[in-house]
């Protein structure tokens, strides 16, 4: 469970990282289209916040908080890191992460 | 005024953050070894075998083995084995036994009888030293809690300082010399920032009853433990009657805690006059149940006629408040995972400070490159940095090596493994002296890369416990560690190559660094 | 500190120490007195208000450090930390007067 909502908050935080214009040429090789900043960053803070109330809901308070900031602080450190180096083997995990996390949520909930 | 402000700030966390670094990297690094303890000290003591013993069969044989060893003492303590930690711990209050007249002793969970290991301090030194410092109580405390005061600002003045904190959140770019290491260090203290705010703050949370007397002066002047009462509800213990009433049976007492509050893991048990009728049982829930300690978690009972005198008070706000803080300071409540993420995460902090202290030397020592000899000043510094991140370093795979090098019977024999610590350290000091400043780092990442990286080995060729049978007998204690000393030695080993590279190449490296930071630093302002 | 300076002067290096003393002395003294006023004034019970008053000194001491630096001068440093610390020592005092049975 905890794993499924360490996904989806990741997957928040490559879309927050991809709303930023800079790092969408970077690992997009492209110019972001209109409005495509702004769905990103919305998306990406909604998925953080889901996987926030996830985790409170599954662990309670207490440990949901901490086992939640634990798994987003090794996420984009990990995201952060390993992007100049395999920037499109990381974009590629964001994507299966935004698919596999709620999967996963679901089948474990 | 807001540049002057800024600039201001950066020039504290740059000074702070160089004067109090190289002790902070030992509190780190040590500290970040204490989240493993258990499992280290598994490792220094492999002939202490996990043995699936109940926790009523565990509390049965400490207490016939503490009826047996200590009737008369005046109260008892016993540890329950867990996951972590493979035997029972029972200690009594001797006068004229141990140190500070207790005695502990390690008892195999099956048989009750106290185990035969070696010697050793194990994961305990690692703990220890990361807030006493190696030094008499109370000044490591009041050092170690300073330092992290210093840790805190430098993180307040390092978060003032980075202009670009959220442009550049997701920025890392390796390969530029200092813009890399510099890069590195923001990343690695904003990304896990609420980790390291945590970290330093609740260590100040834990040390302040002694830190900061004024604050339990309004009410308490200074009777600390009239505060400690009133904090943890415990109260004095009544005096002995001098009537002799033999102890409940302590598992009858575990049950009703169970029934009490099922599923409960049970972590000390503490008895107070035990054989007399004014005995009093108290019960304290594992750690590892709750994120912040639950002094309403205490059961206590009458020992003479087993019955429940009263379970602890519920906490305040404020007591959660601090208690939470103590809690996710020490991880107790952290399964395996959370576990492994605690110290990645403590590695982390340990690499802010050590890319700083790399970074402010770095800095300095462009504009003496020219220089035929580095000023008195910087050396120092080069030679505090080596001694402090490479020489701490050494120790600690010396620590390990003494444990399994020393002959068992060896007197004093914990002592010694502390010895060679240190003698290792003073001899890191010594070498960082006598040596090139890029031949000491290459030299000692090295030999630090060849210790951690032939641990393995030695623990085969020493011991029973090899990885090849650990993995086999499923004790992933064991192999974790072996496995994670390869791994740091791999590490080292790379930190070496990069610092051993030729002469020459490393020249025109440096050159070409030199003017790249001099087009960097005008763009990053 | 608003002024970069052409060279380590001495009176450079008299301000820092200054500054530095200020920090480490008066902000413990502004810690200490915070920590006092507020666990004295706290309308909650001893040991709360003790526990409140301890977690929040720190919070002093850190903002006494940066007040020091980044004020003008050091006598502004000394004046930063030994003024709120002379005002929160007598107002602890006179609310624990004022409380006395």
């Amino acid at each position: 469970m905890m794993f499924g909502i360490a996904l989806i908050a990741f997957a928040g935080f490559a879309a927050l990282c991809l709303a930023m214009p800079k790092h969408f040429e970077t690992l997009l090789g492209r110019t972001p289209g209109p409005g495509q900043p702004q769905l990103l960053r919305v998306t990406g803070w909604l998925m953080l916040l889901v996987s926030l109330a996830l985790a409170v809901q599954s662990r309670g308070w207490a440990h949901g908080l901490v086992e939640w900031t634990a798994v987003v602080m090794a996420g984009v450190t990990l995201w952060v890191f390993a992007l100049p180096y395999l920037p499109r083997l990381l974009v590629g995990m964001a994507a299966v992460s935004a698919l596999l996390g709620p999967l996963l949520v679901l089948s474990a909930g | 005024m807001k540049e002057g402000f800024r600039q201001a700030m950066a020039w504290l966390h740059t000074w702070t953050g160089l004067l109090f670094g190289w002790l902070l990297f030992a509190i780190f690094l040590t500290g970040t070894l204490s989240y493993f303890k258990e499992e280290i000290t598994h490792w220094m003591q492999p002939e202490i075998s996990h043995h699936a013993a109940s926790p009523q069969a565990a509390l049965e044989a400490a207490q016939r083995y503490l009826q047996r060893q200590a009737p008369a003492s005046q109260s008892w303590f016993i540890r329950l084995p867990n996951e972590r930690e493979a035997g029972v711990k029972v200690g009594y209050r001797d006068a004229n036994g141990g140190p500070r007249g207790f005695v502990t002793q390690t008892l195999d969970a099956k048989t009750g009888e106290p185990v035969t290991a070696r010697d050793s301090r194990g994961g305990e030194f690692f703990y220890r030293f990361h807030f006493q410092l190696q030094m008499p109580y109370p000044y490591g405390r009041w050092l170690s809690t300073f330092c992290a005061l210093i840790m805190l600002l430098g993180l307040v003045t390092g978060i003032i300082t980075h202009k670009k904190l959220f442009k550049e959140f997701f920025t890392f770019r390796p390969g530029k010399g200092q813009r890399s290491w510099l890069d590195g260090h923001n990343a690695i203290g904003v990304l896990v920032l609420p980790f390291h705010l945590m970290i330093s703050y609740s260590s100040l949370v834990l040390f302040m009853y002694l830190v900061m007397p004024a604050g339990l002066m309004a009410h308490y002047g200074d009777d600390t433990s009239k505060y400690f009462n009133d904090l943890f509800g415990g109260g004095e213990a009544p005096k002995a009657a001098q009537v002799a009433a033999p102890l409940a049976p302590l598992p009858g007492l575990y049950a009703q805690v169970q029934a009490l509050q099922p599923g409960a893991r049970v972590g000390n048990i503490r008895v107070e006059n035990p054989g007399d009728s004014n005995a009093r049982v108290t019960f304290t829930q594992s750690a590892a149940d709750h994120v912040a300690y639950r002094r309403s978690a205490n059961w206590t009972f009458d020992g003479a006629t087993g019955a429940l005198l009263e379970q602890g008070k519920p906490e305040s706000g404020a007591m959660l408040t601090a208690f939470s803080f103590a809690g996710l300071h020490m991880g107790n409540f952290a399964g395996p995972w959370l576990r492994w993420l605690y110290f990645c995460f403590g590695l982390a902090g340990t690499a802010v400070i050590g890319t700083g202290l790399v970074m402010w030397l770095d800095k300095r020592q462009l504009k003496h490159a020219k220089a035929p000899r580095v000023p008195r000043e910087l050396r120092l510094v080069e030679v505090l940095n080596i001694v402090s991140m490479s020489g701490l370093l050494l120790a600690v795979a010396s620590f390990f090596w003494a444990n399994r090098l020393l002959p068992v019977a060896l007197e004093a024999r914990a002592d010694w493994e502390v010895n060679a610590f240190f003698i290792t350290w003073g001899l890191a000091l010594a070498h960082a002296i006598a040596r090139s400043s890029r031949r000491a780092w290459g030299e000692q990442l090295a030999l630090g890369a060849l210790a951690f990286m032939l641990l393995p080995l030695l623990n085969a060729l020493t011991t029973a416990h090899g990885l090849d049978h650990a993995i086999i007998d499923g004790d992933w204690s064991m192999a974790g560690f072996d496995l994670t000393a390869l791994g740091c030695g791999v590490f080292l080993a790379w930190l070496a190559s990069k610092k051993l590279r030729p002469a020459v190449a490393s020249a025109k490296l440096s050159r070409s660094r030199a003017s790249q930071v001099g087009h960097e630093t005008a763009q990053a302002r | 500190m608003t002024h970069k300076p052409a060279s380590l002067t001495p009176s450079y290096r008299l301000a820092v120490a200054s500054r530095s003393l200020a920090a480490l002395l008066g902000g413990y003294l502004l810690a200490s007195t915070a920590s006092f006023c507020v666990a004295v004034s706290l309308p909650v019970a001893p040991v709360d208000a003790t526990l409140i008053g301890l977690m929040l000194s720190f919070v002093f001491y850190v903002l006494a450090f940066i007040g020091c630096f980044a004020c003008r001068d050091a006598w502004r440093a000394w004046l930063g930390v030994l003024i709120p610390s002379l005002v929160l020592g007598l107002l602890g005092a006179l609310v624990h007067w004022m409380k006395l049975p």
